[in-house]
């Protein structure tokens, strides 16, 4: 197996894009991160597209030969990859084995959503369907909900008040508003959402125990890499990015089957595995995306990933610890409580992020200074498929 | 009282109790499984009300729960109460079976869990 590096990135600004359909979205993150690339006139040898609803919300199949014709990347090897929430970074693994293995020199990875198209409850009904087909669908649970269950359990186990989770929120909704890619640009702060005498009406219980605020938004939009050998990257003549580990494992279904619902199983094991490959510790990590999809996973998951010891990742949010200039920088993009959640894109957006991190292209106000190493984490289901990546700079 | 209509799953070479159905146990990998069904009251595990429910429900808000039996079957039922003031975890609840929604081919049943203490 040989090194695989990241040497394109392009997202288009998540958020309500009803002008848009699915391939125009897609096409237009594509064309960003081939010309990122110097691809602008040339081929790849394949294209992996991670999408989840198409054919449910768009009732259109087979979108990678749709997105290979318009982008006439022909004949290139086009699939369209679907993994739940975690189908970007499945796509982004599927390009990093294809170019790992040998099989091929260049990859065009594309993650998009179209997720604003129809009413709320058939979107959160489209959602629903990645839990239990007999166990929990019928019942009416959603993710959220399943997430409300779990916050109950971790919040009452680690002694987590309302205050560490909104510390998340108010933390990425700031660093979102600095981010020209994000579906929310607006600051929240702590009497909007949690002390002041609106707080209770701006911020609604949703899945008890958790709020408005604390829930990422349904979004459209689209992210792509470029992967390619290390040996295509170097002729580049500037700073790339190398995947150099990754890791993936895979939970029971159900909440209720996990001997204790408040270990994220699939999340350290990913994690773990990840770590390994990277010969790193998560000391060594300067930037990190996390699945924020509820403000109570990215507390759990910084405890499960190593950034901080069990029950300690909600004190360190509440310290400042995750923010720009803290000890571990997370969700610096906004996450997706804040840039947005369009599923099929936002494990491709989580890399992109960081790839942008480590070449040290981002305004002042969001880089990490002199970033060398991040780690991203994209959760499926409930935390039964998890996907962990550990990216590094690399000089040409 | 209409009994749970629930089938789980006992694996017959270690034991480990599986809801929903597996083909494979989860601890040993055997195949072979007796169907046991819940036995008496249950613990309520954890719990939780939702405000944004999906296509198919007519209603504002929706309490669910995850519960054990007295047989160690797990479960995610439907929850009849008011609001999660009534509710905390540990508390024992009965489990009926009910109609939990209607779709175009009909009404489906499934758990409910009632609460026992107040």
């Amino acid at each position: 197996m040989r090194d695989v590096a990241i040497i394109g990135a392009g997202m288009i600004p998540f958020g309500r894009r009803y002008e848009d359909s699915l391939l125009d979205m897609l096409a237009g993150a594509s064309l960003k991160a081939l010309d990122d690339a110097g691809f602008g006139s040339q081929s790849v040898d394949a294209l992996y597209v991670a999408n989840v609803g198409a054919g449910m919300l768009q009732h259109q199949t087979a979108i990678a030969s749709s997105l290979a014709d318009r982008l006439s990347l022909l004949p290139a090897a086009a699939e369209t990859i679907e993994n739940g929430p975690a189908s970007g970074s499945s796509a982004v693994k599927a390009g990093l084995l294809g170019i790992a293995s040998g099989y091929y020199e260049t990859v065009l990875v594309v993650g998009g959503e179209k997720m604003r198209a129809g009413d709320g409850a058939h979107t959160t009904d489209f959602a629903s369907t990645m839990t239990h087909p007999q166990a929990e669908y019928p019942y009416g649970v959603t993710m959220p909900g399943l997430a409300g269950m779990f916050a109950r359990l971790y919040m009452d186990k680690y002694n987590l008040t309302a205050e560490h989770l909104h510390a998340v929120s108010i933390k990425n909704h700031e660093m979102g508003a600095l981010n020209p890619y994000a579906h929310f640009r607006k600051p929240i702060n702590r009497e909007e959402i949690f002390d002041g005498p609106q707080a209770a009406l701006r911020n609604p219980i949703v899945a008890d125990p958790l709020r408005l605020y604390d829930l990422c938004p349904t979004s459209d939009g689209a992210a792509a890499l470029v992967l390619s050998s290390v040996d295509i990257a170097r002729r580049l003549g500037r700073p790339y990015v190398v995947i150099a580990g990754f890791g993936q494992a895979t939970d029971t279904q159900t909440l209720a089957e996990r001997a204790d619902p408040t270990e994220l199983k699939a999340v350290t094991l990913a994690a773990r595995q990840a770590f390994a490959q990277a010969n790193l510790r998560p000391s060594d990590i300067h930037v990190a995306e996390l699945h924020d999809a509820f403000t109570i996973l990215e507390i759990a998951e910084s405890e499960c990933v190593g950034f901080f010891p069990k029950g300690a990742g909600g004190e360190a949010a509440l310290k400042g610890q995750t923010r720009l200039g803290g000890s571990i920088p997370i969700n610096v993009s906004g996450g997706l409580k804040a840039r947005g959640h369009p599923m099929g894109a936002t494990g491709v957006a989580q890399i992109v992020e960081i790839v942008w991190q480590l070449r040290h292209e981002l305004p002042e106000n969001r880089q990490v200074p002199n970033a060398q190493t991040g780690l991203t984490l994209n959760f499926g289901g409930f935390a039964n498929n998890v996907l962990c990546f550990i990216l590094k700079r690399a000089e040409p | 009282m209409n009994e749970p209509a629930l089938t789980a799953y006992r694996c017959k070479t270690c034991g480990h109790i599986h809801y929903p159905f597996h083909d494979r146990c989860l601890e040993c990998k055997g195949r072979a499984f007796e169907e046991i069904h819940p036995q008496g009251n249950a613990r309520l595990l954890t719990y939780t009300a939702i405000f944004n429910l999906p296509y198919g429900f007519d209603q504002q808000s929706l309490l669910l729960g995850i519960a054990e039996f007295e047989n160690h079957i797990k479960a995610l039922g439907q929850i009849k109460a008011q609001s999660v003031n009534q509710l905390k975890v540990g508390m024992t609840v009965r489990a009926v079976w009910e109609p939990i929604r209607t779709r175009p081919e009909g009404v489906v049943f499934g758990l409910k869990f009632e609460p026992l203490e107040t």
